[in-house]
C-alpha cells in the first residue's frame, strides 16, 4: 500500500516537473509559405528573408504597429535638421547576441554596407555622404543635398545594424549563422523546411520576447498551412486559402486575423505593345473590370477595390475612386480608340498562387466581354519577373509590396521611367510625375509633400499604364492560445511581444 | 473489316467500344443535355455541390462541372489521338523501311531510335515543352518527337520476320514493285501489333498530357482540359471534393476504354489455328 502511494506521489512528481519544464521552454511554431533565400539584408528582396531578417536584426529607427509613424529601434532619439541635411542619433545601449555592445561604428559600418555597390538597396543611401562619430552613443549622418526618404529608408530591413567586426572578419559566411541585436537569434536553418529561433539573452527590451523558442516552418503549400494548425502542428498559419477561412474560422480555438497592408495588385500594361500604347484602351481595361466580383469570387471579400498601382498609406487620397465597372463605356473608349472588335493579348500568370491564376481567369472571362481576347501563359515567378523585366510581355499579372511607411519607395518603382524599374517595366512615362518624384525628395515631410503625391498618384490613375485591381487583405489563422500577434502594414510580423497561454 | 466484325465477340472489346462511343455520343449532346457556357463566371453559384441542375457540381467560378468534363473530352480526346495516331504513322513507315531493306538504312534508323529511347518518356518530353513554351502545338511537337519510337521498333522487328515468309518470297519471285509489297503485302500483317500497342498508348497519353497541364506546361486555362481542371481543384479539395472527383474519373473512364478495346483488339486480330 505504501510503496504503491510512493510510486503514485513520485509519478505525479515527475509529471509536474515534466510540465514545469514544459512552460519554462515555451515555443511559438508558425507556418509560412515562404523560403527565405538569404539573411543578407542587402542582398535580399523576398518576402520570406524579409520577415526573418527583421526578426534577427534591428534598424536604428522602425514602422510603429499602426504603419504610420516610426518608433524608435537601436535609436533611442533622433533629430533632423530643418534643411534635413543632418539627421542625428543616439543610440540606445543595446548589445548584440553575442554580448558585444552596438557601437556608432557598427551603424556607420552597416549603412556604408547598404549604399555599397554590392547592395541591391544602394540608392536608398547613397544620398547619405558622411558620417560623425561625436561619442560612443552618437552617430550624426550628414547628405550634401536634401533627400526626404533618407530617414525613413534607415527603417527599411536594407539598413539593418550587423556587428563591424563579425561581417568583416567572416564575410559572407556570417550570414549562415548571422548575429544581430533583434529579439531572435538563429538557432538552426533546414532550407526549404525551417528555421529555428531562440530568444536573444541580450534583447535591449528587458524581459522579451516572452517566448523562448520560435520556429519559422516553411509550407508552400496554402491547404497544408491551414492542416498543420488545425492538426495542432503550428500556432499560427499564415496565409492560408481564401476559401477555407470560412470553414477554418467554426473550428473550435481557431481564430482569424486578418490586416489590409500596404499592397496593391494590378495587370501590368507594356505601353510599348501597339494596343496598349493608347491611353483610351488601358482605361478601357480598366472600365471593363468588375473589381467587387473579384474580391467576392477571388479573395472571398477580403480585400478592397484598388484606385491605382499605390498602395493605401500615407498621403494617400481618400477623394480618388477606383474605375467603375461599366462595360459601355470601356466599349466606347475601345472604338475611340479604333478597338470596336477588341484585340489579342497575352497575360503572363504566376503558376504558383492559386490567387494570381484564379484572378486570372476572371479577368480573362471580364475583358472578353468587350472583345479582349486574352490568352493566359502560367509561368513559374522567377520567369515571369525576367520576362516582364526584359519587356517581352503584353500584360503581366502583378503586385507590389511596401516594406517602408513612405510612398517614396513604391512610386518610385511603380510610376517614374526610368528611376528604378522603368514604371515597373511598362514602359510607361509622365514628365509630369517625374518632375514631381524629384521635387517630393526634396520636400520636408508635410502638407506640401503630400499633396506632389496626391497629384503623381492622380496621374498615374488616369494614364493606367496597369489594369487596378484590389488591395488584398493578408490572413492569418491562429490559435486562440497565442496572444499578442499580428501582421504589420508593411507585411512582416513581429514576435517579440507574443506569449503563449494555454 | 475483319476487325470490326470480330471486335463485338470479345466481351472486353465491346465494352471498351461501347463505353468509347457514350463518351463521344455525350460530348456531342453535351449542348442539349446541359444549359450551361463551361467558361462563363457565376460567382453566386460558386462550389455548389452535385445536383439535379448541376450533375456534377459547380466549380469556384460557378462553372457546371459536367459541362466543363465535357468539353474537356474534347481536348483530351483531340490531344491524345492526334498525339498517338500521327506519331504512330510516322513510326510504321520507318519501321518497315528499316526492317524490309535491312543492312545499313536499317542500322542507320535503329541507331536514331537508340538515341531518343535513351531518355526517359516524361523527362524528354518535359525537356521539350520546357524549351518551347507552354502551348497545344508545342505539346504535339514534342509527342511527335517522341512517341514514334515504340512503332518503329515492333514493325521492324514484323516486318523482318514476315519478310522471310513464303508468300513474300512469292512476291520477290513474280518481280512486285518494293513499295507495291510492302504496303499490300507486308503492312496489313505487320501493322497488328502496332495498332494493338496505340490502345495502351492512348491511355498513356492522355495520362501524360493530364499531368503536363498539370505542371502548368500544357494546354493553357481556361480550356477545360482535365488535368486543369484537377490542378484548379487543388485548393478546394476539402470543401469540395467533386470539383476533383469527376475529371479524375474522366481520366479513369477513358483509360479503361481503351485499355479493354486493346484487349478486345489483340483478340481479334490474333490469326486463327
Amino acid at each position: 500500500m505504501m510503496n504503491r502511494l510512493n510510486f503514485r506521489a513520485v509519478l505525479l512528481a515527475t509529471t509536474m516537473s515534466l510540465a514545469g519544464l514544459a512552460a519554462q521552454a515555451e515555443t511559438l511554431r508558425m507556418a509560412m509559405g515562404y523560403d527565405p533565400v538569404s539573411l543578407d539584408p542587402i542582398a535580399t528582396s523576398d518576402n520570406g528573408s524579409i520577415w526573418t531578417q527583421l526578426l534577427i536584426y534591428d534598424t536604428l529607427v522602425r514602422p510603429d504597429a499602426t504603419g504610420e509613424k516610426l518608433e524608435p529601434g537601436l535609436a533611442e532619439s533622433w533629430t533632423v535638421s530643418d534643411d534635413g541635411l543632418t539627421i542625428g542619433f543616439k543610440l540606445r545601449d543595446a548589445k548584440f547576441s553575442d554580448g558585444t555592445p552596438v557601437t556608432p561604428q557598427d551603424v556607420q559600418f552597416s549603412i556604408e554596407r547598404a549604399a555599397s555597390e554590392d547592395s541591391g538597396w544602394g540608392r536608398f543611401y547613397r544620398p547619405i555622404t558622411s558620417f560623425e562619430i561625436p561619442n560612443d552613443h552618437e552617430i550624426v549622418m550628414h547628405l550634401a543635398e536634401p533627400f526626404t526618404p533618407a530617414f525613413n529608408n534607415l527603417a527599411l530591413f536594407a539598413a539593418a545594424i550587423l556587428p563591424k567586426a563579425e561581417v568583416e572578419a567572416k564575410g559572407q559566411a556570417f550570414f549562415d549563422a548571422p548575429i544581430g541585436s533583434g529579439p531572435f537569434v538563429l538557432k538552426k536553418w533546414t532550407r526549404g523546411s525551417a528555421l529555428e529561433l531562440t530568444k536573444n539573452p541580450y534583447y535591449w527590451q528587458a524581459g522579451k520576447p516572452a517566448v523562448d523558442d520560435a520556429v519559422l516552418e516553411v509550407v508552400t503549400e496554402p491547404s497544408a498551412r491551414a492542416i498543420k494548425l488545425e492538426a495542432g502542428e503550428v500556432d499560427v498559419a499564415l496565409d492560408p486559402p481564401l476559401n477555407q477561412i470560412k470553414d477554418l474560422q467554426s473550428k473550435p480555438g481557431v481564430v482569424i486575423g486578418e490586416v489590409i497592408p500596404y499592397r496593391a495588385d494590378f495587370v501590368q500594361l507594356n505601353t510599348r505593345y501597339a494596343p496598349l500604347g493608347d491611353e483610351k484602351v488601358r482605361q478601357a481595361l480598366n472600365y471593363a473590370i468588375d473589381k467587387d466580383a473579384l474580391i467576392k469570387g477571388v479573395l472571398y471579400g477580403a480585400g478592397k477595390p484598388a484606385a491605382s498601382a499605390m498602395p493605401v498609406m500615407a498621403y494617400a487620397d481618400p477623394d480618388l475612386k477606383p474605375y467603375p465597372h461599366d462595360l459601355a463605356k470601356a466599349k466606347e473608349l475601345l472604338a475611340e480608340a479604333g478597338y470596336p472588335d477588341g484585340f489579342e493579348a497575352e497575360m503572363l500568370v504566376d503558376s504558383g498562387i492559386a490567387t494570381q491564376r484564379n484572378t486570372a481567369i476572371a479577368l480573362q472571362a471580364m475583358l472578353s466581354q468587350v472583345g479582349v481576347r486574352v490568352k493566359i501563359q502560367m509561368l513559374e515567378s522567377g520567369t515571369q519577373w525576367e520576362t516582364t523585366k526584359a519587356g517581352n510581355y503584353q500584360m503581366s499579372l502583378s503586385y507590389t509590396t511596401s516594406d517602408t511607411i513612405d510612398p517614396d519607395q513604391i512610386i518610385g518603382f511603380v510610376a517614374v521611367n526610368p528611376e528604378r524599374a522603368n514604371a515597373y517595366h511598362t514602359e510607361w512615362k509622365s514628365d509630369r510625375l517625374n518632375d514631381l518624384y524629384a521635387q517630393e525628395r526634396q520636400t520636408v515631410n508635410g502638407p506640401e509633400r503630400g499633396a506632389m503625391f496626391q497629384d503623381m498618384i492622380r496621374i498615374l490613375h488616369d494614364g493606367a499604364p496597369y489594369i487596378y485591381l484590389y488591395h488584398p487583405a493578408t490572413v492569418w489563422a491562429q490559435k486562440d492560445y497565442v496572444k499578442g500577434f499580428s501582421v504589420l502594414p508593411t507585411s512582416n510580423f513581429r514576435l517579440e511581444d507574443v506569449t503563449i497561454e494555454k | 473489316m475483319l476487325v470490326l466484325k470480330n471486335l463485338p465477340r470479345s466481351p472486353a472489346g465491346a465494352i471498351g467500344l461501347a463505353m468509347l462511343l457514350v463518351t463521344l455520343l455525350a460530348t456531342v449532346l453535351t449542348p442539349w443535355l446541359s444549359p450551361w457556357d463551361p467558361y462563363a463566371l457565376d460567382f453566386g453559384a460558386a462550389m455548389q455541390a452535385p445536383s439535379a441542375s448541376h450533375w456534377f457540381g459547380t466549380d469556384n467560378f460557378g462553372r457546371d462541372i459536367f459541362t466543363r468534363v465535357m468539353a474537356g473530352a474534347v481536348f483530351d480526346l483531340r490531344l491524345a489521338l492526334i498525339c498517338v495516331f500521327v506519331p504512330m504513322a510516322f513510326g510504321v513507315a520507318v519501321g518497315m523501311v528499316a526492317g524490309f531493306f535491312g543492312g545499313w538504312v536499317d542500322a542507320a534508323l535503329m541507331r536514331l531510335t537508340d538515341i531518343v529511347w535513351a531518355f526517359p518518356f516524361y523527362v524528354l518530353v518535359l525537356a521539350i515543352v520546357g524549351v518551347l513554351g507552354a502551348s497545344e502545338t508545342n505539346l504535339y511537337v514534342a509527342f511527335f518527337l517522341v512517341n514514334w519510337i515504340g512503332y518503329a521498333r515492333i514493325v521492324r522487328g514484323e516486318t523482318m520476320l514476315i519478310s522471310r515468309l513464303e508468300y513474300i518470297e512469292a512476291t520477290r519471285v513474280l518481280r512486285f514493285g518494293r513499295i507495291r509489297v510492302m504496303a499490300r503485302h507486308v503492312l496489313p500483317n505487320a501493322v497488328t501489333p502496332a495498332l494493338v500497342y496505340s490502345m495502351s498508348d492512348v491511355v498513356l497519353t492522355v495520362q501524360a498530357i493530364a499531368a503536363m497541364s498539370f505542371f502548368g506546361l500544357g494546354v493553357q486555362p481556361p480550356a477545360p482540359e482535365w488535368g486543369i481542371l484537377i490542378v484548379e481543384s487543388i485548393d478546394y479539395m476539402r470543401e469540395a471534393p467533386w470539383m476533383t472527383l469527376f475529371p479524375g474519373l474522366a481520366i479513369v473512364w477513358i483509360g479503361i476504354a481503351f485499355s479493354l478495346l486493346g484487349e478486345g483488339l489483340s483478340t481479334a486480330l490474333k490469326p486463327k489455328g
